[in-house]
């Protein structure tokens, strides 16, 4: 059997967006051996415009009817697209605000543009992996690289001891998760498959052993998406590293982790659906509470913000707990604004520390006299991260509640606004020392600060990327229905969801066995 | 030989190694006890793929990614282990309280 036909019956076609990373990944790395440091001009365009060409065929997948790849391990389908799409914007948003950053730390570009790129793959392969080997070593593709990236710096001290911190806590993690999937694997009676493990799990009754390896499993998932309790890594890990970094982890791979929990969960423990429910209930209010409270003390800009992204992990949370076809299409929504509005205010938070050298919330006091971009773009992602309308996160959590409550889940969506009432507080306050200040109340770093220019190598980039994410935060809020509804779509046509949603009852739905059912073996 | 005292060895070594990441002040030793918890999911995926899955041994082939993926992981732990070492003169994990709220 050739090669060419090996592949056709493989359907190795549907990973042709990892494919293209891989390539300018590879190809990023030898043009970096080639030319040394001149390839620093060149490298992070070959990154963005191989992430831009896989982008085109995450699109061009889209009404693809044959979601399966190779005999199962690997499904295509609308919702793992979405979530693809969601890491590649991350990961060209990354490369776009970290040119500059990483030059001015003298570390070497090309190397940081290859991991980074490995930890995208990774991600991407986790968002549409369905057995077991395959989500372990795709989880690990992405966790390695991102403590890779978080040493990054690695004179730093505190770039350091946040890499060990996040590496001994993620590796245990994951460890912990893979004794759960070694379970799995033996109570199925030898299956790495998602749906043949849930259809074996179905016919035998191991009802104790199930709920071990649930609870490992949700111990893995929750730590990926720094989920209370499990989060006690996110705020060292984003104080410590190189911001870019933090910017990728609280948005691409946090995106990632939803990935696994949605497709895992829903796939393998339909026995237990109202188990892991209901703990994931418990850890989106612990998340919403406490992430939202500890955020009101915090001093430094990007600490505010990794307790601001547990609680928003915490609201999104809402639409998978929700299960109907609504609240998936609300995640999926909620995570693609998420992904503009937070790395739009990690690139304010870069060009500030580039001009200035400082995190700290209280040297922007009197920002709006000296820079008026700046503060227009971390006014709005902050206020949009707060959900205030008419920005892009009022619409998101608008949905995330309203799918929330329609499921029944009053307690969830009570705590959740609840709590986005104290958000805004600590948000606002941010802005208000940005823009309130009298001129003689400004910070010491403010009053020096340099002459506004765009000059630099690399500084461009950074200014398209902050103008592009702050564009996108205000519009897609006035825009959000053909967004919403690309993302309804995508629920409505991803085989397992729509058996899930049969099942449940929420939506009656014809449902074809094959559809799900891995491909004919060769 | 019973499946079932292969499952006990492996959760006995997996309490071992999450004791030893608990108690151990030391860096490379915590990392010596993420390797076991890893071994112990070994012995797990090899008993059940010897009592269960004997024609398909895909437990036999997830040790072989396991393992692959330990030492992956334990280069890249060694490696941040050297770069903390240079520059603070300790792998005491106490030491390392740079970064606190």
């Amino acid at each position: 059997m050739d090669v060419a036909n090996l592949a056709s019956q493989l359907n190795a076609g549907l990973i042709l967006p990892e494919g293209i990373v891989i390539i300018t990944l590879l190809l990023v790395l030898v043009v970096d051996l080639i030319q040394g440091r001149k390839a620093n001009r060149v490298t992070p365009y070959i990154g963005i415009g191989g992430l831009l060409a896989s982008l085109g065929a995450i699109a061009f997948q889209w009404d693809n009817p044959v979601s399966n790849a190779f005999l199962g391990s690997f499904s295509s389908d609308p919702l793992s697209l979405v979530f693809r799409a969601i890491i590649v914007l991350s990961a060209m948003v990354t490369i776009m605000i970290s040119i500059r950053y990483v030059e001015q730390s003298g570390t070497s570009l090309g190397e940081f543009i290859t991991i980074l790129l490995t930890a995208s793959v990774g991600g991407m392969v986790l968002s549409g992996a369905n057995e077991l080997v395959t989500i372990f070593v795709a989880l690990e593709t992405l966790s390695i690289s991102s403590y890779l990236l978080t040493g990054y710096m690695k004179r730093d001290p505190r770039s350091n001891e946040a890499a060990l911190k996040y590496l001994l806590i993620g590796a245990s993690s994951s460890a912990l998760f893979l004794y759960g999937v070694s379970l799995l694997y033996g109570l199925s009676g030898g299956q790495t498959e998602l749906v043949a493990i849930a259809t074996n799990l179905a016919a035998s009754d191991q009802s104790l052993g199930l709920v071990i390896a649930l609870v490992f499993v949700i111990a893995g998932v929750a730590f990926k998406i720094s989920a209370v309790p499990f989060h006690q890594w996110t705020p060292d890990v984003y104080e410590g590293s190189p911001t870019p970094v933090v910017a990728f982890l609280s948005v691409g791979s946090k995106a990632a982790g939803f990935a696994l929990a949605t497709r895992m969960l829903i796939t393998v423990f339909p026995l237990l659906t109202d188990e892991w429910h209901f703990v994931f209930t418990a850890l989106a209010i612990l998340s919403m509470v406490l992430g939202n409270i500890v955020a009101l003390a915090q001093t430094s800009m990007k600490r505010l913000l990794a307790y601001s992204s547990i609680g928003q992990a915490g609201f999104v949370m809402i639409g998978l707990i929700a299960a109907t076809e609504v609240g998936y299409a609300s995640m999926l929504f909620y995570l693609f604004i998420y992904l503009f509005m937070n790395l739009g205010g990690f690139a304010c938070i870069i060009l500030f520390s580039l001009r200035t050298g400082t995190d700290q919330i209280s040297e922007y006091a009197g920002l709006y006299q000296k820079d008026p971009l700046i503060t227009l773009g971390l006014s709005l992602c902050l206020l949009s991260l707060g959900g205030i309308p008419p920005l892009a996160g009022f619409f998101g959590k608008l949905y995330l509640f309203w799918a929330g409550w329609q499921a029944g889940l009053y307690t969830l969506v009570l705590v959740g606004l609840f709590t986005s009432v104290i958000s805004i507080y600590y948000y606002i306050r941010v802005v208000k020392m940005m823009v309130v200040k009298e001129p003689q109340e400004m910070s010491e770093v403010v009053k020096n600060y340099p002459k506004v220019t765009w000059d630099l190598p690399g500084l461009k980039s950074l200014q398209v990327a902050l103008v592009l994410t702050v564009v996108a935060t205000t519009l897609i809020g006035i825009l959000s229905n053909p967004v919403f509804t690309l993302a309804t779509d995508s629920v409505n046509n991803t085989p397992f969801l729509k058996l899930d949603l049969a099942r449940t009852g929420t939506q009656p739905v014809a449902v074809l066995p094959e559809a799900i059912a891995p491909a004919n073996p060769l | 030989m019973q499946l079932q005292y292969f499952l006990l060895l492996a959760a006995a070594l997996f309490c071992i190694g999450v004791y030893g990441l608990v108690t151990s002040r030391n860096a490379v030793r915590v990392l010596m006890s993420i390797e076991l918890m890893l071994n112990a999911v070994n012995l797990n995926l090899m008993a059940f793929s010897n009592y269960l899955d004997p024609a398909m041994i895909k437990g036999q082939i997830f040790a072989v990614f396991v393992i692959t993926v330990a030492a992956a992981e334990a280069a890249v732990g060694l490696a941040i282990l050297l770069a903390i070492y240079r520059n603070r003169d300790t792998v005491d994990m106490e030491q390392f309280n740079l970064l606190k709220w």
